[in-house]
């Protein structure tokens, strides 16, 4: 089969690589002159930093799309993070870190509360793992069983650094699943390269199986037969091809075709679809900031969810003898006008974090609506298809369940790749 | 070079300002330092960046 991608994202190279594999003939289109989407690196002064994520993958290489990048035989090593988080909370009692802190290991959670509300965390995260809690927010749940201070600081923090939301914008349905899926796929992993270890090594394997990848190149419509995608139009020129994966979310790909029988149930899905937003600080240092490769989860800042430090595992992430150091913030949709606050509030917090440490602030990188952290945050995915036929929709605006942010992406491709073996025999 | 209403700060252009010419904090801000060369418009995501008419 002929098989058009657009966009050369995690999710885009993922399917393409996939199908180049199995003889396929793929042609992916990207805008930009890279690939990789918010999936790669960029070199500022000497630092690998990123067009995106954190060069963290939440499950490692025994998660969804560690296993899919072992199938496939991607050359990427995924470097466990130990311990996978930690969590620092103040000392005596206060609300803030100005008197000091300590860091406790994420599964001892529970341990900062009091005897009772230990006990009732142990027999609920045994329960809800067996009986998900329905229509209630995490903050909600929180709030009813288990109404500790510290308890929904730290969910926030956890929410707003794997999902770049607040507690309050996730069900606790999702969070739980989240929860269930560490469990059962592992902790978090760094690929060493960075992003861009994983993404080249996906280009790779779709050029070394004919696969052909256009950088500079925009898709400026689909074209639509009788209700199904026959190609793209890319340059001024028509590329015909019998399936379409679009890598660019659900909205901005309806964007691309004109359709003359309006599916108001997709409509208004695609309306309901909501972008997370999140700011990145990347820092500098000499002497590590943290020391070690997991994710250090800082409930009691007042921006700040959490930081990591990738030179822990991959020292070529930065110049010889340097630290990079990156912090992530959500941000909610109505600070969004106001995102030079939120960095700064953001840096007086890294301050608190780290006191008495050297460090410099090389970029702050912000992202929302056309480039966010998440097209579809979560509980607002809608799934591959559309109502075209033979179009598909991969990509961080169309996660597989309970997959969180790339392992979300890897599960949706998967889908994706079995929807496409079954209608296109 | 003029950086328009699109731009959300992700910093990507700044990486490829072979002049050190593009301050981020929130938004894109280019500073005296262009030479209108025109590389980072290529490397924006979301067309955010323009020849100045
Ligand atoms: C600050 C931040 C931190 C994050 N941290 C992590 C993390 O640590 N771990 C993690 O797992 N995830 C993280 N994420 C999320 C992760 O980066 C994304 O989920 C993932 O990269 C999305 O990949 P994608 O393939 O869906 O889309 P994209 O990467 O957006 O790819 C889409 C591609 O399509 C191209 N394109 C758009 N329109 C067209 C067109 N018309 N024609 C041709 N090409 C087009 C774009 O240029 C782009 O390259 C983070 C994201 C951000 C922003
Ligand atoms: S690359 Fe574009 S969106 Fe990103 S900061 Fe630069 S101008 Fe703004
Ligand atoms: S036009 Fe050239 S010099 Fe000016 S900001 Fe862009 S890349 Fe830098």
């Amino acid at each position: 089969m002929k098989i058009n991608v657009i966009g050369a994202g995690l999710g885009g190279l993922l399917s393409a690589a996939s199908l180049a594999i199995e003889g396929h003939e793929i042609e992916v289109f990207e805008r930009l002159p890279i690939t990789g989407g918010r999936f790669t690196n960029i070199e500022y002064h000497g630092f690998s930093l990123s067009t995106g994520a954190l060069h963290m993958i939440p499950h490692g290489s025994t998660g969804p799309l560690g296993n899919l990048l072992k199938k496939i035989g991607a050359d990427v090593e995924i470097v466990p993070c130990e311990p996978m988080a930690m969590i620092r909370i103040p000392a005596n009692g206060s609300n803030n870190y100005k008197s000091g802190f300590k860091d406790i290991s994420f599964n001892q959670f529970g341990s900062q509360f009091s005897m009772w509300n230990r006990l009732k965390l142990a027999i609920l995260l045994v329960t809800t793992r067996r009986w998900p809690p329905k229509n209630i927010s995490f903050e909600n749940w929180i709030r009813k069983y288990l109404n500790e201070d510290s308890a929904h600081k730290t969910a926030n923090s956890f929410c707003g650094w794997a999902l770049s939301l607040t507690n309050r914008d996730v069900p606790a349905e999702e969070a739980f699943e989240i929860f269930e899926n560490l469990y059962r796929y592992g902790g978090t992993g760094i690929p060493m390269g960075g992003c861009k270890g994983v993404t080249d090594a996906l280009v790779e394997i779709i050029r070394s199986n004919g696969g052909k990848i256009h950088t500079n190149t925009e898709v400026s419509r689909i074209i639509v037969e009788n209700n199904t995608a026959r190609g793209v139009i890319a340059d001024g020129n028509k590329h015909y091809s019998d399936v379409v994966i679009s890598n660019i979310g659900h909205p901005f790909t309806r964007d691309l075709y004109d359709s003359y029988t309006i599916n108001n149930a997709y409509e208004e899905k695609i309306d309901n679809v909501k972008s997370s937003a999140g700011i990145k600080t990347c820092l500098a240092a000499d002497e590590p900031l943290i020391g070690h490769n997991g994710i250090l989860l800082t409930p009691y800042c007042r921006r700040v969810n959490g930081i990591n430090e990738v030179t822990n595992t991959d020292p070529n992430l930065a110049p010889p003898g340097k630290h990079l150091v990156m912090a992530h913030q959500s941000v909610r949709q109505e600070k969004i006008d106001k995102l030079e606050e939120e960095i700064e509030i953001g840096l007086q917090d890294l301050k608190e974090v780290f006191p008495n440490k050297k460090y410099e602030v090389i970029l702050t990188q912000s992202y929302y609506d056309g480039w966010p952290v998440n097209r579809a945050s979560s509980g607002s995915d809608i799934g591959n298809t559309t109502p075209i036929n033979s179009l598909y929709v991969v990509g961080d605006g169309a996660k597989g369940k309970g997959g969180i942010e790339v392992e979300g992406v890897a599960l949706g491709v998967m889908n994706t790749l079995d929807i496409i073996k079954q209608q296109h025999r | 070079m003029r950086v328009n209403e699109k731009c959300v700060g992700c910093g990507q252009c700044t990486a490829f300002c072979k002049q050190d010419a593009i301050v981020v904090k929130g938004n894109a801000y280019i500073t005296d330092k262009c030479t209108n060369c025109g590389i980072c418009a290529f490397y924006c995501p979301l067309k955010a960046i323009e020849a100045e008419k």
